[in-house]
């Protein structure tokens, strides 16, 4: 049982009541008995799909429904749904400006190949011409031609986006092609750019394709991101997440989020500036994520992993949500935090409310130009090396080269190679002596370890055990070393049979 | 036909001479009659277009929520909405159709160099596709 209160011009349908006590546990089933008892209301309140009105917003008490469970939100007795009418305009004569058609430009027309390419968009009624032409006028600028970036370009080509700019100033190697299905073994060794350019103008030579071969700023971001409608955010790393969010909020452009993780992936749409899909503004990363996490917490793919389909699923995500908020149609991931776990194969969704207290998109903004995003996320600015490193590192106190180790082994010299890797790695690859004690195993195995002896510790590249050097040190080990570059370096400079992954 | 009483006027007018060069909205109450509708109490609301609000306005629900809760309080009724066009005429734009809805009156005040000139009130329709004139009267002097 709730009270529904009825807005004056509405009533002339309800019986001239301005209340009406309804039976019902959701706002659905309330709304469904207020229509039924009076079922003039219907086609005031919902469109001919039986959905509720564009301008109808449903308030249960002083809380939006869009903000609880929609039309499963529960009523209790004593509640009060009321009908709200959500209402803007203002004087200017076109659309808002991130789907305004630009001026002056000739009106797009689709040639005869282009309609036999796209027929199977055009013979769908919620695409149809005018939706294939919104693409075509549409700009889109992805960050990064990686994990995430592969199926974005691949997908948002093929749909016949008009403009696509692309940001990205890395080379393909070998251990980018188990998911960056974007560039090709011939690839190796090629700007990601130009690779990725390639594949995306095979698929639809129609497609412009602007390359941006630098690493986005805060220098730079304004002046690229300005030139499209929205950005999709393929990168790894916080600095540049936080750089993209904060130059999409301060210029009003859509930012289609992903990430990965190991087996688990994330997507959203941050910053929307209000538009067809809302009046209202969304949320932005920030108001998910104030603050960063402390630097080295969360591993990156490179260290942590990554099971190479997921950046497929989770950027053909990020690519369906840019060609929803082009069309604008459907549901988007505005407010919405889609959450995957593929060991699962489950998805689950978080609601996200714009905080008003955000730095970057509250009433009070503070965050009104862009920062330095490395001091934000506590990351050191590199050093810039004026002179190139020498080929045979000369060795820091505490450190051996893996020419020194070689030599070490060579002559006899009585020592243990202490590998502090995980098992699965030893699986891939080891050098030939090594003694596996993984690093979380460390402390507990202390004891296996003699202190009189000098121990070389040994990783991956080198960041592993230079930790469990500190470890060691601590615990009063004297003679403890570890190996520069780990066993990457040692593929590199002493034995290539042994394989780098 | 749409009558404003001129203590409703005085606060509407004001409300747009004061916001200029932005866009003001607000909401107004009363009473209907037969087919005339009568204001008799005008509430200035927040425009909260989150933009430039030169041209543009935007009216929070929960704002609308509690003008139709002081309605109710007073025995009126919430039966209009209106916002000011600076320095534009009293026309209602393919914007404002597009973010109306149909239940209600939309007064448009024109408000040029800062001084209020004209006014319109108009009655969209469902679709949001037309928004016919209907007849205002507001008191002149």
């Amino acid at each position: 049982m709730a009270k529904v209160l009825i807005p004056t011009p509405l009533r002339q349908y309800a019986g001239k009541h301005d209340s009406v006590e309804l039976n019902g546990s959701t706002v659905g089933e309330v709304l469904s008995a207020l229509t039924t008892e009076f079922p003039d209301l219907r086609k005031q309140i919902f469109n001919d799909e039986g959905r509720l009105r564009s301008f109808v917003n449903v308030y249960v008490n002083d809380e939006d429904i869009r903000y609880l469970q929609k039309d499963a939100t529960p009523t209790a007795p004593g509640d009060t749904v009321s009908i709200v009418p959500s209402i803007a305009g203002g004087a200017v004569q076109t659309a808002p400006p991130e789907t305004a058609p630009k001026t002056a430009e000739p009106p797009l027309t689709l040639s005869n190949d282009e309609i036999l390419r796209y027929s199977r968009h055009l013979i769908m009624p919620e695409v149809g011409m005018d939706g294939q032409l919104k693409l075509k006028a549409a700009k889109v600028l992805m960050v990064g031609a990686g994990g995430l970036g592969a199926p974005v370009g691949l997908y948002l080509a093929a749909a016949g986006i008009g403009r696509i700019g692309v940001v990205d100033f890395d080379v393909v190697d070998f251990t980018n092609l188990q998911r960056q299905v974007i560039h090709g073994t011939k690839d190796v060794g090629r700007k990601k750019l130009d690779s990725a350019a390639e594949s995306m103008s095979d698929i639809n030579p129609n497609v412009r394709i602007d390359r941006y071969e630098v690493a986005l700023t805060s220098d730079n971001a304004l002046d690229i991101i300005r030139e499209y409608d929205m950005v999709v955010d393929g990168t790894d790393n916080f600095p540049t997440r936080y750089l993209v969010n904060d130059a999409c909020v301060i210029l009003k452009k859509p930012n289609v989020y992903g990430s990965i993780f190991r087996f688990e992936g994330q997507a959203s749409i941050f910053a929307y500036p209000g538009g067809p899909f809302s009046s209202t503004r969304g949320p932005c990363y920030r108001c998910l994520y104030p603050e960063p996490p402390p630097p080295g917490l969360v591993p990156s793919c490179a260290e942590g992993g990554v099971l190479g389909i997921l950046p497929g699923l989770i950027g053909l995500v990020q690519a369906t949500e840019a060609v929803k908020l082009i069309l604008g149609s459907g549901e988007p991931l505005i407010g919405r935090l889609m959450l995957y776990d593929a060991l699962a194969m489950r998805f689950r969704e978080l609601k996200l409310r714009r905080n008003l207290e955000c730095p970057a998109c509250g009433d009070h903004p503070t965050i009104t130009k862009l920062i330095d995003y490395q001091e934000f996320c506590g990351i050191p600015r590199p050093v810039i090396e004026l002179e190139p490193l020498p080929v045979s590192p000369t060795a820091k106190e505490g450190e051996i080269s893996v020419v020194e180790l070689k030599q070490k082994i060579d002559r006899g010299d009585k020592f243990m190679l202490l590998d502090v890797r995980e098992p699965h790695e030893w699986q891939i690859a080891k050098i030939p002596g090594a003694t596996l004690i993984p690093l979380g195993d460390l402390p507990k195995r202390v004891n296996e370890l003699d202190s009189s002896v000098e121990i070389v510790a040994q990783c991956r590249s080198g960041v592993r055990s230079g930790k469990a050097c500190d470890f060691l040190r601590q615990a009063g080990f004297k003679k403890v070393k570890n190996l520069t570059g780990g066993i990457l370096a040692w593929s590199d400079q002493v034995d290539p049979s042994v394989p780098k992954y | 036909m749409i009558k404003i009483d001129k203590p409703a006027w005085d606060i509407m007018v004001a409300h747009a001479e004061s916001k200029f060069p932005s866009e003001c909205c607000g909401a107004m109450l009363g009473k209907t009659v037969d087919a005339e509708k009568r204001v008799t109490q005008a509430i200035p609301l927040e425009n909260s277009y989150a933009g430039e609000q030169g041209a543009r306005y935007e009216l929070r629900p929960e704002d609308l929520l509690e003008a139709d809760r002081r309605a109710r309080a007073a025995s009126l009724d919430l039966i209009g909405i209106f916002h000011s066009h600076p320095d534009c005429d009293a026309y209602f734009s393919k914007t404002d159709l597009e973010n109306s809805c149909p239940w209600y009156s939309f007064v448009v005040l024109s408000v040029k160099g800062g001084k209020f000139d004209h006014a319109a009130s108009f009655l969209p329709n469902a679709d949001q596709t037309d928004a016919p004139k209907e007849e205002l009267i507001w008191p002149k002097s």
